[in-house]
């Protein structure tokens, strides 16, 4: 049988940033991905980097956006991740962090950008308001309808095709061993560590990481354990190519809206909306299956997109897909040990493309024995008294 | 470029690819005149030349514009007409 310091499972981005940063580090590492590198929401996502305070922590009431503004640590962390990230993997991944804007368009979206910048300022990070026509002379593509704009210098996007496929070489590169198309059917604790299974092959280690996204609560069952992690399916667009002229990561306070153009030209339009899960037979969830689209959703995405950037009117359509991403029960993400099952990692939820590089590096640093105090805030500890009748 | 032998066409007409006449016979897509000027028909963001790529709606990598009215269309799935004015990019 195969031994491995640690056992990951799931080849999305958290997973295999996650094995990059614990074999360069020395470990030995086995991955097992159930299907290709970066086919879950790694690879189906916007590619926002968003270090702005989300609009679904700001409609949610007080608490709700306090709690998420002291996520701004971990955000901080991100932003310098991020800058380093593609000469560190030595990969073109089309990282562009020239600024992103949150717009509003009402007076009442203009008060809750107010009390979202005090919150961000307040917790370090650099944001600032802009008025319609500070926002439109850095923005020219802005509508005019725009009376207001929350500023991040440090907000982008990069190619979500390219950053898990070089995370993940970067890992085989150090060690560590990735494999495709294999499925992990089953999962126990051992007196010390673990161990799994797919179709050919049964694997031990000293611990394990759950990384499976939208799958995380199912691998969690197999080691009897709750973990609140719900699968939730999203819509994003993309235009034809069109001449370079959108710069910035643009997003909304009071719609659901992100918009940015491409490396190759194309706009992306995205930002939450919903599509329509798959079901199983038995009438659970399946997110292995393709959502379906929502007509509507469609619908409101686009108006959103054309009243905030109108020129997006003159262009067509060429796609649009639906992903699987995690939200956790509080929509903070969820990363850390679990306090009932030592040795065994969890990480999964929120917008983990902008944050799953720094997911991926403070658990390998706390795995190696330094600890990371600033996952403290989204460790699975909160969630301990679901599994105060398990184990 | 296209086939000669055993094939009756009917008239050719002419029609402009960036202010370039060219001939185009009936039942033609855009793209068919595309090619016979060129295989490349735009450039990707890096530079490359780039040139259709599915030939059957799909990619959208073939997408021209038809002048003076600026619609957008895929060359492929469009019939080319008697005096159409196409604008590459
Ligand atoms: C449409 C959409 C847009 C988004 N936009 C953004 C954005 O702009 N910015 C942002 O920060 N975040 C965004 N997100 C969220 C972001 O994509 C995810 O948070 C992030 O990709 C999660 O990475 P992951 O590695 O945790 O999960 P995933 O990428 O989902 O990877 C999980 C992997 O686990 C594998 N797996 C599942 N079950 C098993 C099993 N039994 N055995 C082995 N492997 C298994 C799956 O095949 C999958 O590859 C978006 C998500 C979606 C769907
Ligand atoms: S070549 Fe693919 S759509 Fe025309």
């Amino acid at each position: 049988m195969r031994k491995a310091d640690v056992l990951i499972v799931g080849g999305g981005l958290v997973g295999c940033a996650t094995a990059w940063h614990l074999a360069r580090g020395g470990a030995q590492v086995t991955l097992l991905e159930a299907g290709d590198i970066g086919m879950g929401a790694s690879g189906q996502n916007a590619g926002s980097l968003h270090f702005q305070l989300e609009r679904r922590f700001l409609e949610n009431g007080e608490a709700l956006a306090e709690q998420a503004a002291r996520t701004a640590a971990l955000s901080r962390l991100a932003i310098d991740d991020w800058r380093g990230l593609e000469a560190e993997l030595g990969a073109d991944l089309h990282v562009v962090m020239d600024g992103g804007l949150m717009v509003a368009e009402t007076a009442e979206q203009v008060g809750v950008l107010e009390r979202k910048i005090a919150r961000e300022n307040a917790e370090g990070l650099a944001t600032r308001l802009l008025d319609g026509d500070e926002a439109r002379a850095i923005a020219p593509y802005l509508s005019a309808g725009i009376l207001a704009a929350g500023f991040s210098g440090d907000e982008g996007h990069a190619d979500a095709r390219a950053v898990t496929r070089a995370f993940a070489e970067a890992a085989a590169h150090a060690g560590a061993i990735l494999r495709m198309r294999s499925p992990v059917t089953s999962a126990r604790r051992l007196d010390r560590g673990f161990e799994i299974a797919c179709a050919d092959e049964t694997l031990q280690g000293d611990r394990l990481v759950i990384a499976c996204g939208a799958w995380t609560a199912q691998i969690c069952a197999r080691l009897n354990l709750h973990m609140p992690l719900f699968p939730v399916a999203l819509l994003m667009n993309a235009t034809e190519r069109t001449a370079k002229g959108l710069r910035h990561l643009v997003q909304h306070v009071g719609r659901r809206l992100s918009m940015k153009q491409t490396h190759a030209g194309n706009i992306l339009i995205g930002g939450g909306w919903p599509a329509r899960l798959a079901q199983a037979p038995d009438g659970t969830f399946d997110p292995r299956r393709r959502p379906e689209m929502i007509a509507a959703s469609l619908a409101g995405n686009m108006r959103a997109a054309i009243d905030t950037a109108p020129f997006v009117a003159k262009l067509n359509l060429i796609r649009s897909w639906t992903g699987v991403t995690a939200i956790s029960a509080d929509q903070l993400p969820i990363v850390g040990e679990v306090p009932s099952m030592p040795g065994c990692w969890v990480a999964g939820g929120g917008s983990a493309f902008t944050l799953g590089p720094t997911f991926a590096r403070l658990m390998a640093q706390a795995m190696g024995g330094r600890a990371a105090p600033e996952l403290d805030i989204v460790s699975p500890a909160r969630f301990e008294h679901l599994n105060s009748f398990m184990g | 470029m296209r086939i000669e032998s055993k094939v009756e066409r009917q008239a050719p007409f002419s029609l402009q690819v960036e202010g370039e006449t060219l001939r185009a016979y009936p039942g033609e897509t855009i793209a068919t005149v595309l090619v016979e000027r060129s295989p490349v028909i735009g450039h990707m963001a890096n530079g490359d030349a780039q040139g259709l790529f599915c030939n059957m709606g799909t990619c959208c990598l073939c997408m021209v514009t038809i002048l003076p009215e600026g619609r957008r269309v895929r060359a492929c799935l469009t019939a080319a007409e008697p005096g159409m004015e196409i604008g590459l990019g």
